[in-house]
């Protein structure tokens, strides 16, 4: 006798999250899968939504530094950078050379520590959890040491302001910095050392999460994601904005567009970030002024708008400003990359298997405060 | 720079339009469609177009198919409310291809805020215009999902509009909620009920204009810091019982 049957089955969805380390915040993915393969994915958010936008508008150009550090949590000064910038333009100040070089100095640091973050949380991703997480906050707290001597603060900085910053750096802030700097360049080749050529994340990374050039512009990337798919663009070097275009700095690009390629792409731009550091260090002048002569202690800026777009390390972070000559803002729109990315992250994990959901996720590096605001 | 200029006050001046300087992508636009009109300026940073919402579909499509304007990128899409000037809807466009940039806008009646989406365009705009349509209540036709994707389902008001409250936030939502009911009412004939919160606003900003009067009044006398606080006390209680 025999028996004939066809086995049936079916789709489950199942929630990821939204409490779930591998979700790097507060952030739901509902997945639905075919045995281990997944069909369909939808990402949930605004569970961090605080409304910084609405708040924006009823602070005044000052108070409205604040919410930048809330809203990208781990590029604080890139944030605060693009929003005083934006505030600048309007206004059309002149930001003193001090002022300028101390600014691209931090971001450039907060740069190399929100990598180092994300090589700490995606190695964790990987199954690697344990010593590369130890290691990459073993620099990133050298780092967080410095900004701290520098802002008072670890993690909300408010130091930038609009014209400068808001008070000089300590007297031995560029030895300081220096020294930084030499502990980062190892600290980036123990990384490069224990992860690049490791097999877990050869065997993890290779091939998954790819996305096309063509595929990549259309989602509106920017950053890594877009460079780990081969455009070399980079906003420091295509629209130079505060002092770049006297620094020199290479922009690394990827080649297949997948998870590896932008872990590479992180890799060797904390190496760049180190040489602009170092070439701000020799330029810098010694002292002068670190805020525009002569600015009012309530900012109204001439009305009119500015869509003003910086390099952060997640990618172009957007504040479109709208004044109408009052103390506060009118309007203010950030445009935050994780959520760009985040919108793809459909397209990027559909066909893969259930765990390199994770990984393609990680490889995105998201930050939730940024992409609910 | 003269000590005088150093000190001017930087910013009170109003920002002219200006328009954009010729050859600039404004002229290109103009050119692959001679039909649409273009409104042009030239903004902080790039240049600024105002199209009409009708043909937003149609500028949108040669903005990234035409080889002269290849905007391949939709960097950021953003909701305003302009109040009376109704709701605008921004899209910055980047090209890769020509590195150039524009700033595309578009002006919405406030009580008919519709327009056709550019998710067909870019797909980048899926969230952006989810964004904009729950923050503001602006309708993108053909948009595969409206649904809510920062705030809850079924919140009723659109927060990012300036005719949403934001000071005293838990009350006010409440209030704002409230408030449409005897405005609906009002409008049907009936008297408005007296709007106590507002009363109170009023009551407080005239006390400080009373208490600011004293202050004035009392320092012009040459009274010393007792005497000036008895003074404005005087002024409070005597603006309390005439009230």
């Amino acid at each position: 006798m025999t028996i004939e049957r066809e086995l049936e089955t079916i789709d489950v969805s199942f929630n990821v999250g939204p409490q779930h380390p591998a979700t790097h915040g507060v952030f739901r993915m509902v997945l639905t899968v075919d045995g281990e393969l997944v069909v369909d994915l939808e990402p949930v958010i605004g569970y961090l939504h605080r409304g910084a936008e609405k708040l924006s508008e009823n602070c005044d150009y000052r108070q409205a530094i604040g919410f930048q550090d809330r809203t990208e949590y781990l590029a604080q000064f890139n944030a605060e950078q693009c929003y005083v910038i934006a505030v600048e333009k309007l206004m059309g100040l002149e930001v003193p050379e001090r002022a300028e070089y101390i600014r691209v100095i931090l971001t450039e640091l907060n740069r190399i520590a929100s990598h180092l973050m994300f090589m700490g949380a995606f190695s964790a991703d990987l199954g690697i959890f344990g010593t590369l997480f130890m290691y990459a906050f073993r620099e990133r707290e050298h780092i967080q040491e410095l900004f701290e001597e520098v802002s008072g603060d670890r993690m909300m900085y408010s130091y930038f302001r609009v014209g400068g910053l808001a008070w000089d750096v300590p007297d031995d802030f560029v030895e300081r910095t220096r020294v930084v700097v030499q502990q980062t360049r190892q600290g980036i080749a123990d990384i490069d050392g224990l992860l690049t050529q490791n097999e877990v994340l050869l065997a993890r990374s290779r091939g998954i999460g790819v996305m096309s050039a063509e595929q990549a512009i259309d989602w509106g990337f920017s950053g890594p994601m877009l460079r780990a798919s081969g455009v070399r663009h980079d906003l420091r070097r295509a629209e130079p904005y505060s002092i770049y275009d006297r620094l020199e700095f290479d922009i690394p690009v990827g080649e297949q567009g997948d998870v590896y390629d932008r872990y590479l792409v992180r890799l060797e731009e904390m190496r760049q970030s180190v040489r602009i550091v170092e070439q701000c260090l020799d330029q810098m002048p010694k002292d002068g002024p670190i805020v525009t002569a002569g600015l009012k202690r309530v900012l109204r800026p001439p009305a009119g708008e500015v869509y003003m777009r910086t390099e952060n390390p997640r990618g172009e972070y957007g504040i479109y400003l709208v004044s109408k000559g009052a103390d506060k803002p009118y309007r203010l729109k950030i445009r935050a990359p994780s959520f760009c990315h985040l919108s793809a992250l459909r397209n990027m994990v559909i066909g893969h298997y259930m765990a390199d959901a994770v990984i393609i996720l990680g490889s995105v590096d998201i930050v939730l405060c940024e992409v609910d605001r | 720079m003269s000590a005088a200029e150093e000190r001017r006050e930087p910013g009170v001046k109003e920002t002219p339009v200006v328009p954009p300087p010729p050859g600039s992508i404004a002229d290109t636009f103009k050119k692959v469609l001679p039909d649409v009109e273009f409104g042009a300026s030239q903004g902080v940073l790039d240049v600024v177009l105002t199209v009409p919402r009708q043909d937003i579909p149609r500028v949108m499509r040669a903005a990234k198919d035409d080889p002269r304007l290849a905007f391949d990128y939709l960097r950021c899409l953003s909701g305003i409310d302009q109040m009376e000037q109704g709701l605008e809807v921004v899209y910055n466009l980047y090209s890769f291809k020509h590195a150039h940039n524009v700033t595309i806008k578009t002006v919405l009646a406030a009580d008919d805020p519709q327009v056709e989406t550019v998710t067909t365009v870019w797909n980048g705009a899926l969230w952006h215009e989810r964004e904009a349509h729950e923050m503001f209540g602006i309708v993108f036709q053909g948009h595969p999902d409206l649904g809510p994707l920062l705030l809850e389902e079924g919140l009723g008001y659109y927060p990012l509009l300036k005719a949403h409250p934001l000071a005293e936030i838990e009350e006010s939502q409440e209030d704002f909620l409230r408030a449409e009911a005897p405005a609906a009412a009002a409008a049907a004939g009936a008297a408005a009920p007296v709007d106590e919160r507002a009363a109170k606003i009023a009551l407080a900003q005239k006390k400080a204009e009373v208490m600011k009067k004293a202050r004035e009044e009392a320092r012009a006398k040459g009274l010393s810091p007792e005497d000036e606080k008895a003074f404005v006390q005087e002024a409070l209680k005597s603006l309390e019982e005439g009230g």
